[in-house]
């Protein structure tokens, strides 16, 4: 039974990225604005017409729309996600060299989102209603309501250019200067936290909240534990689990949402290369990405759905 | 092993902060430049027309037979010398110089990089006048001869072009080998570019620089920021809301001038706009101070003839307020028209560049004061270029530089015998224009030529094929350390990449 749930879950899954990947090889097609025009009318000149033509032939853009989809599944069927229409890259070596750098930027600020709220979404919860709680929770809410946009740009004005502790922003690779790399991933990584930081604040607040009033807690009390063992061993590993569950949908949906700090930072991701791919019309590029972010996604639900089902065996009988 | 973190330990680290700044974060390496780029090159082929950015790295890498100097004048790059034979042949003797290769450069170099510019697949943006060549001859190793279809006396204006650099034909097709001050090192895509001195430059002691650093910062708040935190040396695309804190700033200079500039077309296939009088009556509704003011923080100058030059020889000073604001005039000439209570038209920008949104917005208040009702699209960029390409619009904002100083360099935006382009009015017919700018382009005599640029000049202001709005500044920044750098005047200024073989850091 569990094994038919898991192969109906797959199978509606794949299909989801065959949709996804259709639509928006059909809008981005769709949509005014011709690549081989815009790769050489660059700087607001005018092409020559017959450039443009040639262009056009080379890129494959002449064909009908439903030879070029066709050419594309049948390419990706075979792994080939296509070259980028501005210089011929591999598309796949493209995302691979993006890919990661957004994934570390998520990641690190999950973590740093995490060291921050986390405790003191704790300490908030055991001082409810006090001073504390109150100053914590107007800050989240700040937190919440700045825009990620201004967060960057205050961070670049005030630690790199006033106090020149950390460079305004670009990308060092890891291996060429694993310092350098750090502290320039610092600030892009810092400023995302905060609102993540805020959503981690708020949910253990919240759950920690709950917990204080569960019957087990109460029963550790009367028996006598220590406030301070209650809350590491009682409290806060029961409030986690919908924390968790929310910092991990945040950071996924984060996947395609860092847009603006890797622009205010020079981050080079898979955000920004997706703007850019999209304002180049450049079509495998953008089907690519899309259809990278759609398969973490579709994996990352995928795996939720069948770990319900494990967890909850009315899932695969309902 | 464990390890106690204690308040102290904290306050410690935080305090090490500062000096935890690499070195590689900060410029001022001795010999070494980085350049803050305003995009990443898409491409750096050298004949295809792939940007500004692109353009600047290539004038790193390449060379061409001319280029221009310092005060905008030609000068001698792979050519050493040049003259006309006749009207329709040009004779270019070369120079000793040395690819990057090793491989000595030759006339067969220049030829086969001609044909391959003029060639039936070719993408070059000087495809067209390059095809205007007739025969190459390479009567030795130094020297060419272009025997022309027709006369053609800007040639060598052309030939300085930065999508015109010489190339070894024993290249590999895929990195194409130039001639230029600099070879590229390595390139992190999207991210930077490293550079370093090509030591057989053909300049006895340049490059000065040892090597450049070419990073990409797309934000140009960015830009400036790393700049200000002299994290770059120098930057371009100085944003006009940064000009006057730049200036003013102890550490840095400026370097601005104008060049590019802000102008309109029409869609002249249809009314009302296929009716000069119409085309002219918008020319006379522009407040241009406005559009300075409000696009440029104040940082360019008003536009209200054909975008030639003041400094070149053929400014025509009788004509500088040819389109100057006069809303009675206006209202004058769409009355005779037959449009005394105005109409309505829409107004094509694009949202993704604030200064062409902005030139949008003042245009459509100034037009609204005589009786235009103008709606305004503002699409991204790309759909701009098509909607453009295509003509689907009435009047539309444009921004441009022209290929030169020379006054040809205009007639890509005026010229309406050239293709449909988003770049000049569509659909256009201005024959007596056009016969003046070849005449313009084919005369060799100095005077003669001013003459006819006169007459083109009256003739477009009653023609009104375009409508001159601003000049906007241009501006290089870099820190005092940086010396030997010079913004290119006018149409130029994207040109300045030149002069990094003259630069030095320190």
């Amino acid at each position: 039974m569990m094994l038919r749930y898991a192969l109906a879950r797959i199978a509606v899954a794949l299909a989801l990225i065959w949709a996804v990947v259709t639509i928006v090889f059909l809008v981005i097609h769709v949509v005014p604005g011709d690549p081989a025009e815009l790769l050489l009318a660059q700087g607001g000149v005018a092409p020559d017409p017959a450039a443009v033509a040639e262009l056009r032939e080379k890129l494959g853009l002449d064909q009908p729309i439903l030879t070029q989809y066709l050419a594309y599944v049948c390419g990706l069927l075979r792994g080939d996600l296509g070259s980028s229409l501005l210089d011929d890259h591999s598309v796949a070596e493209e995302i691979a060299l993006h890919l990661p750098r957004t994934l570390e930027l998520i990641l690190a600020a999950g973590l740093i989102a995490t060291m921050l709220g986390l405790p003191l979404g704790t300490i908030a919860a055991l001082r409810t209603g006090r001073p504390i709680d109150r100053i914590l929770s107007a800050a989240a809410g700040l937190g919440l309501s700045v825009p990620v946009f201004v967060v960057g740009t205050l961070a670049v004005l005030v630690f790199a250019q006033k106090l020149r502790l950390v460079p305004a922003g670009g990308f060092v690779p890891f291996t060429r200067d694993p310092a350098q790399h750090l502290l320039l991933l610092l600030m892009p990584a810092a400023t995302i936290a905060v609102g993540l930081g805020a959503v981690v604040f708020r949910m253990t607040r919240t759950s920690v909240l709950e917990v204080l009033r569960r019957d087990y807690v109460r029963t550790a009390h009367a028996k006598g534990l220590s406030a301070r063992r209650i809350v590491m061993h009682h409290v806060i590993r029961n409030a986690l689990i919908p924390v968790v569950t929310v910092l991990a949908l945040h950071m996924g949906s984060l996947l395609g949402g860092t847009v603006l700090v890797e622009f205010v930072f020079n981050w080079p991701g898979l955000s920004g290369d997706l703007v850019r791919a999209v304002e180049q019309r450049d079509y495998p590029e953008v089907v690519g990405i899309v259809l990278v972010i759609s398969v973490v996604l579709v994996i990352i639900n995928l795996v939720v759905d069948l770990l319900y089902a494990v967890i909850d065996p009315r899932v695969r009988h309902g | 092993m464990s390890m106690n973190v204690s308040r102290r330990s904290v306050l410690a680290g935080a305090a090490a902060l500062p000096f935890l700044r690499m070195r590689g974060a900060r410029a001022a390496t001795p010999g070494t430049m980085t350049f803050g780029l305003s995009s990443y090159p898409p491409s750096i082929q050298p004949w295809a027309n792939t940007g500004t950015a692109a353009a600047t790295v290539k004038l790193m890498i390449h060379r061409g037979l001319t280029g221009f100097a310092p005060d905008g004048s030609l000068r001698a790059e792979l050519a050493e010398s040049w003259a006309p034979e006749g009207t329709t042949a040009w004779v270019f003797k070369l120079r000793d110089a040395t690819f990057q290769n090793g491989e000595k450069v030759t006339s067969a170099d220049v030829k086969w990089t001609i044909e391959q510019v003029a060639g039936e697949k070719s993408t070059a943006y000087l495809r067209t006048q390059m095809q205007s060549i007739d025969k190459i001859e390479t009567p030795d190793d130094k020297t060419v001869r272009f025997v022309m279809k027709e006369p053609v006396a800007i040639l060598p204006v052309t030939l300085a072009n930065f999508h015109m650099p010489i190339v070894s034909r024993v290249s590999d097709p895929k990195a194409l080998v130039g001639a230029g001050p600099f070879t590229i090192k390595a390139q992190e895509r999207g991210v930077a570019i490293d550079l370093e001195a090509f030591p057989k430059y053909y300049k006895p002691g340049l490059p000065k620089l040892k090597a450049i650093r070419a990073v990409a910062y797309a934000d140009e708040n960015l830009r400036v920021a790393a700049l200000q935190a002299g994290d770059v040396d120098l930057i371009e695309y100085v944003p006009w809301q940064a000009m006057e804190t730049i200036s003013k700033d102890t550490n840095l200079s400026l370097d601005a001038v104008d060049g590019p500039y802000m102008y309109l077309v029409f869609n002249a296939t249809k009314p009302p706009f296929d009716d000069a009088r119409v085309r002219r009556a918008v020319a006379h509704a522009i407040k241009r101070e406005e559009v300075v003011k409000a696009a440029f923080f104040g940082r360019g100058s008003r536009l209200a003839h054909l975008p030639i030059l003041k400094t070149s020889e053929f400014f025509n000073p009788e004509y500088e307020n040819g389109w100057a604001h006069d809303p009675a005039l206006a209202k004058k000439l769409l009355s005779e028209a037959g449009h005394a209570d105005g109409f309505g038209c829409s107004l094509l920008s694009t949202a993704q560049y604030g200064m062409h949104k902005d030139t949008a917005e003042v245009v459509q208040q100034n037009l609204a004061a005589i009786g235009i009702r103008a709606e305004l699209n503002l699409p991204d960029w790309a759909t701009r270029v098509s909607i453009g390409n295509k003509g689907q619009y009435d009047l539309a904002v444009m921004g441009d530089a022209a290929d030169s100083n020379d006054p040809d360099g205009i007639a890509k935006a005026i010229d309406g015998s050239l293709s449909a382009a988003y770049t000049r009015s569509f659909g256009l017919k201005t024959s007596k224009i056009t016969a003046l700018i070849k005449a313009g382009s084919a005369e060799f005599d100095r005077d003669k030529r001013k003459a006819i640029y006169k007459e083109l000049e009256a003739l477009a202001i009653e023609e009104t094929p375009i409508v001159g709005v601003a000049w906007r500044s241009q501006g290089y920044a870099m820190q005092k350390r940086v010396s030997g750098f010079k913004n290119r005047p006018g149409a130029l200024t994207f040109y300045s990449g030149t002069t990094f073989e003259d630069v030095s850091v320190g």
